[in-house]
């Protein structure tokens, strides 16, 4: 019960945070990452930053602006690669095989990994196409009525069908933000994915649809692996069963979100969950 | 005490707000005058454009003729009775418009004053003669009334065009004025629509001039231009914005584009004259290669609009897209593209629009030339609108005069489709998101 | 804990960006030592009342123990609105627990402090014969026992001094033992004289009273050291 005193070091902002403090390693992880760095051109946006993001389990990515949780969330199915002059090192394992070798198609990887982002972006089709898109392309279904059928249990899976199922074929953009939010997810799980990022999903929303959102959050996980970038506080509290702590580009912090939340064992985290940050 | 109070009570916004307000509201009413002014002025330069083209060109429609009694005498049209076409068309229908002529007019005796006389007539008088027996053989050994086109100088008499100063200079003018006043007492003057200006070629009889030869010329060469441009424009729009990797090769690509746009268009007749007809014999004059030119002239056009229309479509599209793990090409075709595809069509309308008024390059290329057949090729030498008008604003004849007008107004009619068109498709597929 | 990166979050680099938090929070402390050294006042003074015969003051404790009580219903208040306007995490979350309990067990003590200083006007009241000397030893000397805790624990409390904090839970056995050596020795003196009884059961109360306040002590330590170390050291036998 000895209490080492905090160095200089670990006080000033832009040096050393020191080793990752927590447990970075999951009991049954689906994606590990090891030593990952990001670097938008010559920047260093992610620095040194492994994780494991276990099976059936939320993990939220908190931390402030501009720290790289949510570049760190979009390495895991690569949509990093749309930005131009981004690059990633270091191993990004999932089913033994690093994402970002050579020959990894994104196609399959973005079929397992899905996506949810931070502004609602329903495609400007009918509800009932932006959910059958992603079974389309990818050849889930063989007939129309088998794609009705996965529309109607993505729909129900997401919480929305008895909400939409009258209005199928009005434009997605027709609905209310929490809606189409939770239509985005439907999408998602349409394709029937493995893990699914979310990029602050509930940051344009009011708080009954973030509490729908969350729900449905806490249902899936029960299917999927989840991770979720946010900026809620108090919502990383409510959701997740893992927390990791994003500072400057490093991960500081992760451990069970109880844990965090009451006990954050590095002092920037303390300080940024109780909002003492200048 | 007051200048103890206000040292005390620190200077509230307000009272510095309201002080300087009169002025403020003054500058913006000086500068919504401004703006008011510049539009009212915009529109009367408008008004003065349109009203003079308008008032000039809307007589053209409208062709004076004259309505003659015509004894189609048998010995004449076909002496030997056998009905056979190409026997009544070599007939000589002049001499029957001569006979009716000097049966109204039985006092006209001298040999210029019968020239004029029967110079109220358009020389194309005898064709409609020999159409009308071709079409209607019965009408031979009859006397029937049939409504002739009058001649151009007669027609602008007809319709007021010439002020009594310039008919008191020319004496035939003089006389023919009082024939024609006969013939109006008679009821044998009628003004109908002048349908030979919509169906004819170019002529140089301003009553025989008609359009239909450019606007047939026209519409090959903007066919050949939609159908070269739109493709390849387009193409090269999606690869540059979606697929190209962004490196010194495109970046240079991009700037020569923007160049492009911004040549002039007699450049682009230059090279038109240099390669497709000197160094490819591509056939001068055609529609072809005046397609070839505004393809060239209109592709960097259709490629910058349709790069801006596919970068107006918000990235979370392409990122939902890209979520759900469409491939890139999916990405485009299935979302981005139906999204840009207003914006590119009004692109392509608006710089085909620019190639429906182009005239300079064309000149280049020999399509200025006098073609009095209408084109039923896109290899047939032909005539433009724009080219079409400058001809006849240069062409000396009064009656061109109203003929160039007119013509403007159909090609304006034309290009104001077009926008039109643009504006629908944007208002019709356009969607919110 | 060889892992622990941070030090007591006593002593914070910067303060909250919503400045007010912080002012709510060190009010809920000030609150605390507050009520704690009310508490302390009542325990000294009944002590002073009992070993000194001090009639008028013990008669002066019971009233005061309102104030005590205001104070702890205020806190109480403050610390739900606290709770339902800032929701307070990490450090926060566990300093205003820990007010939240300590508040309750000073509050206790304020109750023992009024319960020895009625027994001594019972026992002074009463008219009977003063009791000797040296029965009362045991009070005093757990009485001062008792006091030193309270006031080491107030002083951790304000400093969150986690090592004096493990100071006293451990000088609580001490107290402990000296209750149980107490009560052996009362036994003996009823045993030598009968009518010894009655002054003894008071004493007895008394001396369970003292304990007590030296277990609220304890826990007092407890909340001070879960609220540095975020470990919750209750129900732990301690080596």
């Amino acid at each position: 019960m000895k209490i080492r005193e905090k160095t200089s070091s670990e006080v000033a902002f832009n040096r050393d945070y020191g080793k990752t403090v927590g447990e970075i390693t999951s009991l049954k992880p689906r994606i590990e990452c090891r030593n990952v760095n990001v670097y938008y051109g010559e920047k260093l946006a992610i620095q040194n930053v492994s994780l494991d993001v276990g099976c059936n389990e939320v993990i939220a990515l908190i931390g402030p602006s501009g720290c790289g949780k949510s570049t760190f969330i979009r390495c895991l199915n690569r949509m990093n690669d749309t930005i131009i002059g981004c690059r990633v090192t270091g191993d990004i394992i999932m089913d033994g095989k690093n994402i970002y070798d050579n020959g990894v198609d994104v196609v399959p990887l973005r079929a397992q990994v899905g996506m949810v982002f931070q502004k609602p972006n329903p495609f400007p089709k009918s509800i009932f196409e932006n959910v059958a898109y992603g079974p389309r392309i990818h050849g889930l279904v063989a007939s129309k009525a088998e794609l009705e059928e996965v529309v109607e249990t993505s729909l129900r899976r997401a919480g929305l069908w008895d909400e939409v199922k009258d209005y199928l074929h009005q434009p997605g953009t027709s609905l209310s933000g929490g809606q189409q939010q939770r239509l985005c997810i439907a999408r998602t799980i349409a394709v029937n994915p493995e893990v699914i990022l979310m990029d602050e999903p509930c940051s344009a929303l009011d708080p009954i649809a973030t509490a729908k959102i969350e729900q449905l959050i806490d249902e899936l996980r029960v299917h999927y692996t989840i991770a979720i970038v946010t900026h809620s506080m108090q919502q990383a509290a409510r959701v997740s069963q893992r927390t990791a702590y994003f500072h400057l580009g490093r991960l500081i912090e992760v451990g069970e979100t109880a844990q965090i939340f009451t006990n954050p064992r590095h002092q920037l985290t303390e300080d940024y969950i109780t909002g003492r940050f200048g | 005490m007051n200048s103890l109070d206000s040292a005390l009570s620190p200077p509230r916004t307000v009272d510095a707000v309201l002080a300087s307000l009169p002025k403020r509201r003054r500058a913006e009413q000086r500068f919504r005058a401004y703006g008011l002014t510049s539009i009212v002025l915009g529109l009367c330069f408008l008004a003065i454009l349109f009203g003079s083209i308008i008032t000039k060109g809307y007589p053209a429609f409208r062709y004076t003729t004259i309505g003659l009694d015509i004894n189609f005498d048998p010995q004449i049209v076909d002496p030997e009775g056998t009905r056979n076409p190409s026997i009544m068309a070599a007939a000589d229908y002049d001499a029957l418009l001569k006979a009716s002529l000097s049966a109204l007019f039985p006092d006209v005796k001298e040999r210029t004053q019968k020239r004029a006389l029967y110079g109220l007539l358009s020389s194309s008088a005898s064709d409609t003669l020999r159409s009308v027996v071709l079409n209607k053989p019965d009408i031979i050994g009859k006397t029937e009334r049939i409504w002739l086109p009058a001649d151009d100088a007669i027609d602008m008499l007809a319709k007021g065009q010439f002020d009594s100063s310039t008919v008191e200079s020319e004496g035939r003018l003089k006389s023919q004025l009082t024939w024609i006043e006969k013939l109006e007492a008679d009821g044998r003057i009628k003004k109908a629509f002048n349908s030979t200006f919509f169906t004819k070629g170019d002529s140089r009889e301003p009553e025989s001039a008609g359009i239909w030869g450019a606007v047939v010329g026209s519409s090959f060469t903007l066919l050949v231009t939609l159908v070269l441009s739109l493709p390849i424009g387009i193409a090269a729009a999606i690869y540059l914005e979606e697929f190209a990797p962004q490196n010194r090769w495109t970046d240079f690509i991009e700037v020569n584009i923007n160049n492009l746009a911004a040549v002039p268009s007699i450049v682009f007749g230059l090279l038109g004259l240099a390669i497709f007809i000197n160094f490819f014999n591509l056939p001068r004059s055609s529609p072809l290669v005046g397609g070839l030119v505004l393809a060239l002239m209109t592709l960097p056009v259709i490629i910058i609009a349709g790069r801006s229309a596919l970068k107006s479509v918000p990235p979370s599209v392409r990122e939902a897209a890209l979520g759900v793990g469409a491939s890139s090409m999916q990405t485009v075709f299935h979302h981005v593209l139906p999204l840009a595809t207003p914006g590119m069509l009004t692109g392509a309308i608006i710089g085909m629009a620019r190639a429906l008024g182009e005239s300079a390059p064309l000149l280049m290329i020999g399509m200025v030339a006098f073609i009095v057949d209408v084109p039923t090729s896109i290899n047939q030498p032909a005539t433009v609108l724009p080219v079409q008008i400058f001809l006849w604003a240069d062409s000396p004849e009064r009656a061109f005069v109203e003929r160039t007008s007119a013509a403007i107004l159909v090609l304006m009619a034309f290009l104001i489709l077009m926008n039109g068109t643009a504006v629908y498709l944007r208002r019709r597929y356009e969607r919110r998101w | 804990m060889s892992e622990t990166q941070k030090s007591g979050s006593s002593v914070k680099a910067e303060g909250h960006t919503v400045k007010r938090f912080d002012g709510e929070l060190s009010r809920l402390q000030l609150r605390v030592l507050e009520i704690g050294g009310l508490a302390l006042s009542q325990l000294k003074d009944a002590l002073h009342a009992l070993k000194h015969k001090d009639l008028v003051l013990a008669r002066k404790i019971a009233p005061r123990e309102n104030e005590l009580d205001l104070l702890e219903v205020e806190t109480d208040a403050d610390i739900v609105s606290l709770i339902a306007r800032r929701c307070p995490v990490g450090g926060d979350l566990r300093l205003v627990m820990s007010v939240s309990k300590s508040v309750t067990d000073l509050e206790r003590i304020g109750d023992e402090a009024i319960r020895i200083a009625n027994i001594a006007l019972q026992i002074y009241g009463s008219g009977s014969i003063d009791p000797s000397d040296h029965m009362l030893r045991d009070v005093n000397v757990m009485g001062s026992l008792a006091v030193d805790a309270l006031e080491k624990v107030l002083h951790a409390f304000d400093k969150l001094d986690e090592a004096s904090a493990l100071e006293i839970i451990e000088a609580h056995r001490q107290l402990e033992e000296e209750f149980e050596a107490g009560l052996r020795r009362l036994l003996t003196y009823v045993m030598e004289d009968a009518r010894n009884i009655g002054f003894a059961v008071s004493m007895v109360l008394i001396i369970k009273a003292l304990e007590r306040i030296g277990a609220h002590a304890q826990n007092l330590a407890e909340y001070v050291i879960y609220q540095v170390e975020g470990k919750d050291v209750r129900h732990q036998t301690s080596s």
